[in-house]
Order: C-alpha cells, then structure tokens, then sequence
C-alpha cells in the first residue's frame, strides 16, 4: 500500500477531479465526445511513455516538442507527395529515432549534461524547421485521416495503440532485464557498470527509444486531422515532464513507474476540458496546472522528510 | 581540439565574409516591414503582395519579425532597421504604446513610419494603411454569426491566446456588439488555443461536449478556424453547429466546401502588402503627403485616404460560393 | 575551468589560461565582432554609414541584453550551487503587472512601487529556496511548476487582457535614454554584475556555492549552512528577475502579464555558453557576461548582414546558431577529456 501511495494518491485526485464532474457536469462522460477528448491525449500519453523511461535512467529530454514538430512536417511532406501510409509511418518513427540518435550520441557517447543537450537541439531544430517551413501548414489527402479508416474505428485503433503500448512497456519495465537495466542505470550508473551493465548504450539506445515513440506519436497525431501546422508540439516537451512528475517518477532517476505517468497525464489533461466544462474561465488554468505539479512535489518532499525522520 | 574549434571559426567567418560582399547594399529605396509574428499564414500572404509591389516598383523589401508575437522583440528589430539606415518602416504593432518609443525614434532619424494590420500611437507614424479598424472586424464577426444562427442561441469562442492584443481588441468588440444588437444570442465560454491549431480542435470538441445547446463556435485566430472545423466534423455536428471566424481562404478551402465552415471573414491580405509598400514608397518619394486624400498602389488603382489612415476597403467574407476565386 | 581558481601543479600555467574556456569564448566574441564590424556595415544611399558598425547599434545591442542579461546573472549562482530556475522569466512577467499594479491601481510613487516588487519578487524567490531547501526537493521540478504558477497568476490577475502604460517620463528615462554616454539600464546591469561578480569570486559565499556544486554532503560536514546557502541563491535569483522586470518595463512602456515569456531558455544557454558546468562547481560570471555578450552580437549583428537579410531570416538563423553554438561549446570542452580518458580505461585492470 504504502509502496504506491504517490500513485494512489494522483489516481484519489483524479477520482475526485471525475468525480466533481461527475456531479456538476455529466455531460463531460457522454462516450462520443469522451472518446474524442481521449484521443486527442493519446499521442501525448504516448510521448509521456517515453519521456517516464528518459527519466527513470536519470536524464531529461527537452526536445520533443521540436522533435514532434519536425516528425509531422516530414510526414506530412511524404504523405501529401502520395507516399502510402504503410511507408510513412515508419518513416516517421525512423526519423524519430535519429533525432533521438542525436541527443543519445551526445549524451552518452560525450557525456554532456541531457538538459542542455537538448536544449541546444530543441531551439535548433525549431528555428531550422521556421526557416524551412516559414510557418505553412501541409496539407495532406484524405486517405490518411485514421488511417483510412472510419472515424470511430480510427479513434478507438489510437487509443488502444497508445493504451496496449503503455501496458507493454509497464510490463517490460517490471519484468524484462532491459526494463531493469533502465532502473539500474537510472538509480547508480557506477554500480550498474559494475554490475555488468553497460549505462552509456542504455542511455543511448533510450535517446533512440523516445525519439522513435515522438515519431509515432507525431503520426499519431496528424492522422487526426487533414492538415499539419509546423508549430504542433510546441510547448509539448513541458506538459509531458509535469505529466510524468506528477505521476511519481522521480527526477533524480531509478524512481516511479508508467502507470504513475499515466495517471499524472490524465489528471492534468483533464484540468482545461473541466474548466471548459465547469464553466470556469480560462484565465487560471496556468496557475492551477502550476499549483497542481508544487502539491505533488511538496506531497513528495513531505513524505521522504517523515520517512527520514 | 581547441585549436581546430578557433580554426572552424575563422573558416566559417571567411567564407560568410565573402557572401556578404558579394551582395554588397546597393542604392534602391530599402522598405522594412514588420509583421507580429513572421510564420502565420496571415503575414505570409501579406508578404507576397509586398514582394510583388516591390518588384514593381524596384525597391528592396526586408520583412522581417518575431517567429512568435512578441512585442519586445518587435522594438529590437526597428531599432535594429534605425541603425541600418532603411528608407521606409512599416509596422503592424503587436503594442501600440510599447511599439510607439521605437517608431517616434525612427521618425526623429528621417525615417518614415507609416503602420498596416494594426495601428501604433497616431503621432509616431505618418499614415496607417487601415485594412478595417477593430470595431469593424468585430462586428463583421458578430454580425455574420447572428445572420448565420438567426440571431438567437448559444455560441462560443476561441482566441490566439490570452495576453495578444488584437485578439483581446477584436473579442471586445465582438462583446460590445452582442450586447448592443442581440440579446438572444450568448456567449458561454472563450478557450485560448495558443495558436496550435491541434489544441484549437482538442478545446472545440470539449466545447462541443460541454455545451449540448451550442449553435456556433467562432474563431478569431487564423488556426482556430481549421481546428474547430475539424472537431466540429469530428463531432458529428456540421451543419448543426456552425463554424466561422478569422482566417485564410487557403487553410480553410476544404472546410468550406465541406460545408463545416460557414464562412471565414478577411480582408485581401495580399492586397494589404502590396498597398502598404506603395504607400510607403510614395512617402519616401515625397508624393504622398499629409493631408493627401488618395494614394495611387500600381494594378489595384487608387485608394482614398480618410485623415491619416489609408482604407483598403471591407473585409470579404468567403463561403461556399466565392472562396474558389481567391488563393492565399 | 575557471581562471580564477588557481591550478596549482601545471606546467604551462600561461596556456592554460589562454586556452581556458572564458578565453575561448572571448576570442569567439572578438571574431564575430570584428567579422560582423566589416561585413554588417554599409553606406546607405544618403551617404551615412549604417549597420552594425555604429555606436548606435552598439548601444542597442546593450539596452536589449540588459534583462537576459540580469536573468543570466541571476542563474550563474543557481547552476554553480547545481540548481536549475526554470520560474525566472514568469516572475519577470508577474513582477512587470505587480509593478504595473502596485503604481497604477495602488498609487504608489513610483519608487515605492519598485520597492515593493523587489520585495515581492525576492518573496517569490523565497517560495522556491523555501521547497528546494525545506523539503529538499529537486529545483528543476519546483521550478517547473512556479514557472507555470507564476505565469499563470499574472494572465489571471490581468486576466489576460490588462496592460499597464502611461508611465512616467522619469521613469521610462531608465529603459529608454543615455545617462553618461550609455543607455541607463546598462548602468544597473553593470552594479549588478559587479555585485554578484563579486560576491561568486571575493567572498567566501562565492567558494561555499562551488563547494555545494561540487558535494553538498562535504559542504554540510565542512560545516556550511548548505540550506541557507540555496536558499539564498534563489532569492538573489528572484530579486534580480523583479529587477530585470522593472527595466523591461521602463524600455517597453508597458507591463503586461506576457512579459518575458521564454526568456529563461535564453539565460540558460548563456550561462552555459559562459562555462558554467550544469552539474554545478564550476563557472564564472565574467563567463556568463562573455555569454550574453556572444549570443546578443551575434544575434545583432547577423540581422545586418546583407545575405540574412535578403533571406529575411535573421530571427531564425540566430536562433539556429546559438543552438549550434552550444553544442559546439560543450562538445569542444569534453572530446579532448574524453579522448584522453579512453586510452588508460582501456588498458585497465578490472575493479
């Protein structure tokens, strides 16, 4: 029990949150408008999924916003020249992964500090893809919108893509050796080394590993409307950092796991339709999602100082 | 290693070095145009009716502005333009005041000033090219989504941000004019989408979702409107719920065909460019002058001038019926 | 790293200094400034000499660096004690409408008006040093959340829309004129870079920060008050964003719940370009100025080449350029590490 109190406690806060609106707006749980809400999150939640095992190994990655970004303009790009879908998703998820190849080569192969890394890459692609794009949107044929699929179809194959990806990899986490590489790494690199691991490929091939799910993710997300905006994922690197800490992960790495994501991804995705909902204006959202991530932090800090004590 | 970074350094400044020489500054009229934010698709239509007056007329445009709307760099930038000695600065102000001390500034050095899009203080810029002043847009916007609803019901909102001033200008305006002409109609709820059209659609469908009785959603940010339709379609509900708001033919063709969105309100921003680079040119010529009643801008003919502000004319409003006719 | 601490032991103490990272970087700094002086400045058709070889452009070069500049100041101590502030440039927008409201709704004189926002802003640099000391918390994500706070309560206080204008001529004079030949803003960044320059480098505060940076648990059995040590560098932080608020406020005109949105990324990649190790230890703040100097020349000084120009890009390519500065930076201070490191690992006993 007291093992999972901090995700317990981000899902008690949800419930409530459900709750609430359960009560004062039931309109919000009406499955086909639901639905669609969920799977406006699922590319997110996909990106949180890997954004969880970046940190867990005890590195940050604040490029993939601009990651995302470039993986949909790129996408778009092939699609809208009549490439197949069953080739542009892969081309999406490849060029994901040598983005991610790049921050993974410097990170672990250099050794340069995760968060200033891709920092550069973050301003650098963004400013590269303005250039290239001067802010134009592509616009893609029909055939790609849910994958050709009907509409409902398409939005149930997202969230089950994105919901089957979260179990296999909190089941990988738990249960495989590289899952627990992950969290050897994560918690003494030292020691894992030691131990026969070898921390500098971990992290490297982690790099790669969120770089190809923001490329899924970019996929993901663009099949759900006909035209791509080079700015989308702007802003993206930030929410799924709180979703992830919110949910118990903990910065200093080797701590937490998805499903914890997941629940601090749903809360704080449910924050701006429940304002649309409860009827409250949108001037505060910032600050509630602000005061949000501080009361999980500081739930955290209080519980490590009584177990200290 | 160090030595072969200040070796990299010195290559690179070399060659850049000869680039640009290469193109050297050469004696044509250089007009500078400043838009709020250089890659909506709002100012990027603007730029290529500027580029085609330029070329017209043989003078050299810089466009140039923040990748993001941002007024602190919009000061920067025609600080930077004073001190690079341009001939003309046209600016659309992110802050009327905040823009204001740069442009009196430039006006001091001899440079003219003259404001499109969006107006600075009148005494720090000679004339502003006045596509339609925000009053109007704003009750274009309520008017045509009365006429759309039949003047009666619930409707929504989705602005660029919360903090860009047009858009709180523009959402006041709407305000005021429902509150003076349509007492059925309602405004129930204004959702900022940060100017990604994903999150303009990820907010219209919880719109959607909250508000059962809903009858219109506009958009008064140029990817608001495709966001929203999408949703809107996504829902189910086109045709039910309408769609309307700001934004360019272009981005919303599809949209309108599909009969999603009903109508998207805008001036001809090509037009805007390529008057303003007229207007601006002739300032700097000494043709036109205050006090002038109209000014002459190439194949578009003249335009009147009303006081100091040069009138492009009424927005259009693009439907189903005339949006094939135009391409930007 | 740093030339001013000294390395004791080294043969060629007089290439080490030349080869330091600050040197380094200073040398990048002349480069481009010179490069920029002949290829950014031309005679226009009047005759006059423009571009970026004018004092003119020099001066503006320093008015716009003041407040990153400051923010950068701010944070040099917080990396060097291994910390992270994310919340800078919030606080910078919520101390501008604080300001904007304490004069304009409040009525307070003007310089009351800055008192009392240093007050509140060093209160809001106190809210992070009190959850990174007290609760021992990690700084990059208490920081993460004030950075959303404190932007957030400024949007809801103006709810968006409220934008403070009309100040004082006596006022804007400290964003908007020249005092003794430079723009005036320049002067207080100057007193507050000398200030925490001197406080990193001549007191024995600026050693307790590195030693913190480099081993908290050995500064705390070393004796030093390592909480209120943080908690200090933090409050120095948010008083100096207050600061920077206040002059973005003089130079604009106006305060407005969107100020200084992103300006933190900026500080940060300036003090990293300036040699300050993010793991915390080791940095300099005349590294950090060297920082700021070399991304605001060259993001300046590409906006006067002719080439960028006629690209109409110069927003874009500073920014592509001090991306890959960075990383340039960083590569170039860790691969001859690296390479040397590899060869003994090799040949190694196992441990």
């Amino acid at each position: 029990m007291s093992r999972y109190f901090r995700e317990l406690s981000v899902v008690g806060a949800l419930a409530a949150l459900l709750l609430g609106l359960a009560i004062f707006a039931p309109a919000f749980f009406s499955p086909q408008p639901l639905l669609s809400l969920v799977t406006r999150e699922a590319p997110t939640l996909v990106v949180a999924c890997g954004m969880a095992l970046v940190i867990i190994s005890r590195q940050i990655d604040i490029s993939v916003g601009s990651q995302f970004s470039v993986c949909s303009v790129c996408a778009g790009l092939l699609a809208a020249r009549g490439w197949p879908l069953a080739l542009v998703l892969p081309a999406s998820i490849t060029m994901g992964a040598l983005l991610g190849a790049i921050n993974g080569a410097l990170v672990a192969g250099l050794r340069l500090p995760s968060i200033v890394v891709t920092l550069a890459t973050m301003v650098t692609l963004r400013q590269g893809l303005n250039l290239v794009r001067q802010g134009e949107f592509v616009n893609m044929p029909d055939a790609i919108q849910w994958f050709g699929l009907p509409q409902a179809t398409g939005q149930l194959v997202l969230v089950a893509l994105s919901v089957a990806l979260l179990i296999a990899l909190a089941l990988a986490m738990r249960h495989l050796a590289a899952g627990r590489f992950v969290y050897a790494v994560g918690t003494d690199a030292e020691a894992s080394r030691l131990a026969g691991i070898r921390p500098q490929l971990v992290t490297f091939l982690v790099f790669v590993f969120i770089g190809a799910l923001t490329g899924l993710a970019a996929m993901m997300n663009i099949v759900q409307s006909p035209q791509v905006q080079p700015l989308s994922g702007a802003g993206l690197e930030l929410k799924v950092i709180a979703a992830v800490v919110v949910g118990g992960v903990a910065i200093s790495g080797g701590r937490g796991n998805l499903w914890g994501a997941f629940a601090g991804l749903l809360l704080l995705a449910c924050v701006s339709p429940a304002l649309t909902h409860l009827h409250i204006e949108a001037y505060w959202e910032k600050a509630i999602q602000g005061a949000i991530i501080l009361l999980a932090v500081v739930a955290d800090g209080l519980r490590s100082r009584k177990a200290g004590n | 290693m160090k030595n072969s970074l200040l070796r990299l350094c010195a290559a690179g400044a070399v060659l850049l070095a000869s680039l640009a020489t290469a193109v050297a500054a050469d004696s044509k009229l250089v007009v500078a145009m400043l838009p709020k934010s250089k890659g909506n698709a709002y100012f990027i239509s603007c730029k290529a009716g500027a580029d085609k007056a330029a070329k017209e007329l043989g003078v050299q445009l810089l466009f140039d502005g923040p990748t993001d709307s941002n007024a602190a760099k919009q000061n920067e930038i025609v600080e930077n333009w004073i001190t690079l000695g341009v001939d003309v600065i046209a600016v659309a102000a992110e802050n009327k005041e905040g823009i204001s001390t740069a442009l009196r500034k430039a006006q001091k050095q001899g440079i003219n000033v003259i404001t499109y899009d969006a107006d600075a203080l009148p005494d720090a810029r000679a004339f502003f090219v006045n596509q339609a002043t925000p009053e109007g847009i704003g009750q274009s916007l309520m008017d045509e989504a009365a006429r759309l609803t039949g003047g009666e019901g619930e409707f929504a909102m989705i602005v660029g941000s919360l903090t860009a001033a047009n858009q709180r200008e523009w959402q006041k305006h709407v305000e005021a004019r429902l509150k003076e002409k349509y007492p059925k109609m309602k405004l129930v709820v204004v959702r900022p989408c940060d100017d990604l059209k994903d999150k303009a659609q990820s907010e219209a469908t919880a719109m959607l979702s909250a508000n059962s009785n809903l009858k219109l959603i506009m958009a008064i940010c140029s990817p608001g409107v495709p966001g929203t339709a999408e949703a809107v379609k996504q829902a189910g509900k086109a045709g039910k719920v309408k769609v309307m708001g700001l934004g360019l033919p272009n981005e919303n063709r599809r949209y309108v065909k599909e009969g999603v969105t009903d109508s998207v309100i805008l001036w001809n921003t090509g037009d805007l460019g390529y008057l303003t680079v007229y207007a601006g040119a002739a300032l700097a010529k000494g043709e036109l002058k205050k006090g002038a009643k109209t000014v002459k801008a190439g194949s578009l003919g003249t335009f009147q001038i009303a006081g100091d502000n040069i009138l492009l004319g009424k927005p259009f409003i693009f439907n189903k019926g005339n949006i094939d006719q135009f391409d930007f | 790293m740093s030339h001013v601490t000294p390395a004791p032991g080294n043969s060629r103490p007089w290439k080490a200094r030349l080869l330091s990272h600050e040197m380094l970087l200073l040398y990048v700094l002349l480069a481009e400034w010179l490069f920029f002086y002949f290829a950014g400045t031309t005679t226009n058709r009047r005759g006059v000499v423009v571009g970026f070889g004018t004092w003119d452009r020099q001066f503006d070069i320093l008015r716009h660096s003041c407040e990153i500049g400051l923010l950068a100041l701010a944070l040099t101590p917080v990396i060097i004690t291994a910390g992270i502030d994310l919340s800078v440039g919030s606080l910078l927008g919520l101390s501008a409408i604080l300001f904007g409201q304490l004069w304009h709704d409040a009525g307070l004189p003007i310089p009351l008006a800055i008192a009392f926002t240093l007050v509140l802003g060093a209160l809001a640099g106190g809210l992070n040093a009190l959850l990174i000391t007290t609760l021992r918390l990690p700084p990059l994500i208490v920081t993460l959340g004030t950075y959303s706070l404190f932007r957030g309560l400024a949007e809801a206080i103006t709810r968006g829309s409220v934008t403070y204008t009309d100040f004082p001529e006596s006022f804007l004079f400290f964003g908007q004129e020249r005092w003794l030949g430079l723009p005036t803003q320049a002067w207080i960044f100057f007193a507050v870079a000398a200030a925490v320059w001197l406080l990193m480098h001549r007191t024995t505060f600026g050693r307790s920060f590195r030693a913190i940076g480099l081993a908290p648990e050995g500064a705390r059995y070393a004796g030093l008050p390592v909480g209120r040590r943080v908690a200090l560098v933090y409050v120095l932080a948010g008083l100096i964003a207050a600061l920077a608020a206040i002059i973005y406020t003089a130079r604009l005109g106006q305060a407005k719940a969107d100020a200084g949105t992103g300006y933190e990324l900026f500080a940060i990649t300036a003090v990293v370009l300036g040699g300050t190790s993010i793991f915390g230890g080791t940095g300099s703040v005349h590294g950090t100025l060297l920082g700021v100097a070399a991304i605001a020349v060259l993001k300046n000084g590409l906006a006067c080449l002719p080439v960028v120009m006629r690209m109409n890009a110069a927003e874009e390519m500073s920014g592509l350029l001090t991306g890959a500065l960075l990383l340039l930076a960083l590569t170039a201070g860790v691969l001859p590490k690296m390479l040397s490191k590899l060869r003994p690992r090799r040949h190694a006993p196992a441990v």
